[in-house]
């Protein structure tokens, strides 16, 4: 079983599907640490994602790259950039493939994972989206086909959540709530959580 | 807070088309909708210089796009970065084929999303590079200026390498100027009064109201101290004190002055602000060269103030002094 170019397709539709609901749940979890925009900036760059034709596109590198550079167009927020950062380091590596198969996606995880690193000179650790691609990496490592994948990233972000809920925000605006922030959902965690718990459903 | 506006969300569009709209000069464009360059293309064999950044500061960014400034600048809703996307098509906009500047200040998303359109143009074969302008003393000390953050000082930057873009230089020459340009400026300030985003219903800080803070930055970042109200006099002389203490090795015994208000401080009372600087400056010896008093880099309706001294050599005066227009400064040979 491998990844390609329609199946991307199907789960950016499904995402954008999921952001319906999840547009104010997202704003509200923000607005206790910032000014309350990840659901609605999500929204638009997964919208704009959702209406990129992949129909010609060559292989699932070349459409994880359209849809980067779609979402550079919805967004001039850090997580926004961050997402996009993502996708196109993760569509530079799959370039040229053909497929990607289920053993495949733990790598491209992580490359993005790094790629938002080194872009966002965030850390592991610091409660932000990389500790949930982190986990969700690590999780894909054991997966063998596209449901156990679903449903292992849909696991490794919820426990991510759960592990990091206690825990301070160390960077970007919510670090300047200092200790207020332990007990409080990171929104862009959250959005992991939500999205990839849509995607397994 | 009372705004003339419509709805929130079309503050910056609505602004932009205004903007363009009285200054036949710019033009509006680019997918996004969101990115101001010059009317006319730019000159084939020059080298851009674009900038970029949130809405909210007006004259900077965009209004400073004009001959012998900026080619072309990005701009983001209200204290926010402009998009990745409107980087890149600010980039092309400014590509005559030798390279492009781009010239920003140091804030971390504004540089995330220049840097990521920087790399999604190599593949175009568009040559870029980076100076971020880090003037403001008050945001990290001096052994970490990297760190600081970019204020109204930038504009000395937009005015040099401008100057010899538009002379023919070439993108390492352009990028070279721009850097010693950051370098010899320093910029510090002072706010009265808050802003209020629109849309929001509260404004961005609050501040008693017999209360100032220095060194706040200029979307209500926290300074160095919050006290009660002085004279000007007794302000003008520590942001002075505090310029100087930072003053950059090199040339020292010049210096441009940029005293400008944070948008809601009168023109009067920068210049009473502007004559206790001249004359801190004349005590300790540096001669002021082309002093700038008005409203050149804003933050909403925060009153407030901020000044900059730009130590100049002999390239920089020159340049400075070169013929550049844009809607808000214009200097004539």
């Amino acid at each position: 079983m491998s990844i390609t170019v329609s199946s991307i397709a199907a789960a950016v539709a499904r995402a954008n599907a999921a952001m319906e609901p999840l547009e104010q749940v997202l704003n509200d979890a923000d607005a206790k640490l910032g000014d309350g925009d990840t659901g609605g900036m999500l929204a638009r760059v997964i919208g704009k994602m959702a209406k990129v034709d992949l129909a010609s596109v060559a292989d699932p590198g070349a459409a994880l790259s359209q849809l980067a550079k779609a979402a550079t167009l919805a967004t001039g927020s850090s997580l926004g950039t961050l997402f996009a950062t993502g996708l196109l380091a993760a569509g530079r590596e799959a370039k040229g493939r053909e497929t990607i198969g289920v053993g495949d996606l733990s790598g491209l995880v992580a490359t993005a994972r790094d790629a938002m690193i080194a872009r966002g000179g965030a850390a592991l650790g610091d409660k932000t989206v990389l500790d949930s691609l982190d986990a969700v990496a690590e999780a894909l490592k054991e997966a063998e086909t596209p449901e156990q994948a679903a449903s292992a990233a849909a696991k490794a972000a919820s426990d991510a959540l759960d592990a990091f809920r206690s825990r301070p925000n160390r960077i970007g605006r919510a670090r300047m709530f200092g200790d207020q922030t332990i007990g409080i959902d990171d929104p862009g965690m959250l959005a992991i959580k939500e999205l990839t718990a849509a995607l397994a459903g | 807070m009372k705004k003339l506006m419509n709805k929130p969300s079309d503050f910056v569009d609505e602004m932009l088309d205004g903007l363009v709209a009285a200054n036949p000069s710019l033009a509006l464009s680019g997918e996004t909708g969101r990115v101001v360059h010059r009317a006319t293309p730019i000159r084939k064999g020059k080298v851009g210089v674009v900038s970029g950044g949130g809405s909210g500061h007006l004259p900077l960014f965009t209004g400073y796009v004009g001959e012998g400034l900026l080619d072309s600048c990005s701009i983001g809703n209200v204290f926010e970065g402009p998009t990745v996307g409107s980087c890149m098509e600010a980039i092309r906009l400014a590509d005559g084929g030798k390279g492009v500047l781009r010239l920003y200040g140091n804030y971390g998303g504004d540089r995330m999303n220049f840097d990521m359109a920087g790399e999604m143009l190599e593949d175009e074969g568009i040559r870029t590079t980076t100076v971020l302008g880090n003037d403001d003393v008050a945001s990290a000390g001096p052994t970490e200026r990297q760190k600081r953050r970019g204020v109204a000082g930038i504009i000395y930057a937009y005015k040099t390498a401008g100057a010899l873009a538009e002379a023919g230089a070439d993108l390492d020459a352009v990028t070279a100027i721009a850097k010693k340009t950051v370098d010899r400026t320093r910029t510090i300030g002072v706010a009265l009064s808050p802003c209020q985003v629109p849309g929001s219903d509260k404004p961005s800080f609050t501040l008693g109201e017999n209360e100032i803070e220095m060194g706040m930055g200029i979307h209500g970042e926290p300074g160095i101290w919050r006290d009660t109200l002085r004279e000007a006099d007794t302000i003008a002389d520590e942001m002075i004190d505090r310029l100087l203490a930072d003053k950059p090795e090199g040339p020292g015994t010049r210096a441009s002055i940029l005293v400008n208000s944070l948008g809601a401080t009168p023109l009067e009372e920068l210049f009473i602000l502007y004559r206790r600087a001249r004359a801190k400056l004349e005590a300790a010896r540096i001669a002021i060269v082309r002093p700038l008093v008005g409203h050149y880099a804003t933050s909403m309706e925060m009153a407030g103030a901020s000044i900059s001294l730009c130590f100049v050599d002999d390239e920089i005066e020159a340049l400075l002094a070169a013929p550049a227009y844009c809607p808000f400064w214009t200097v004539t040979a």
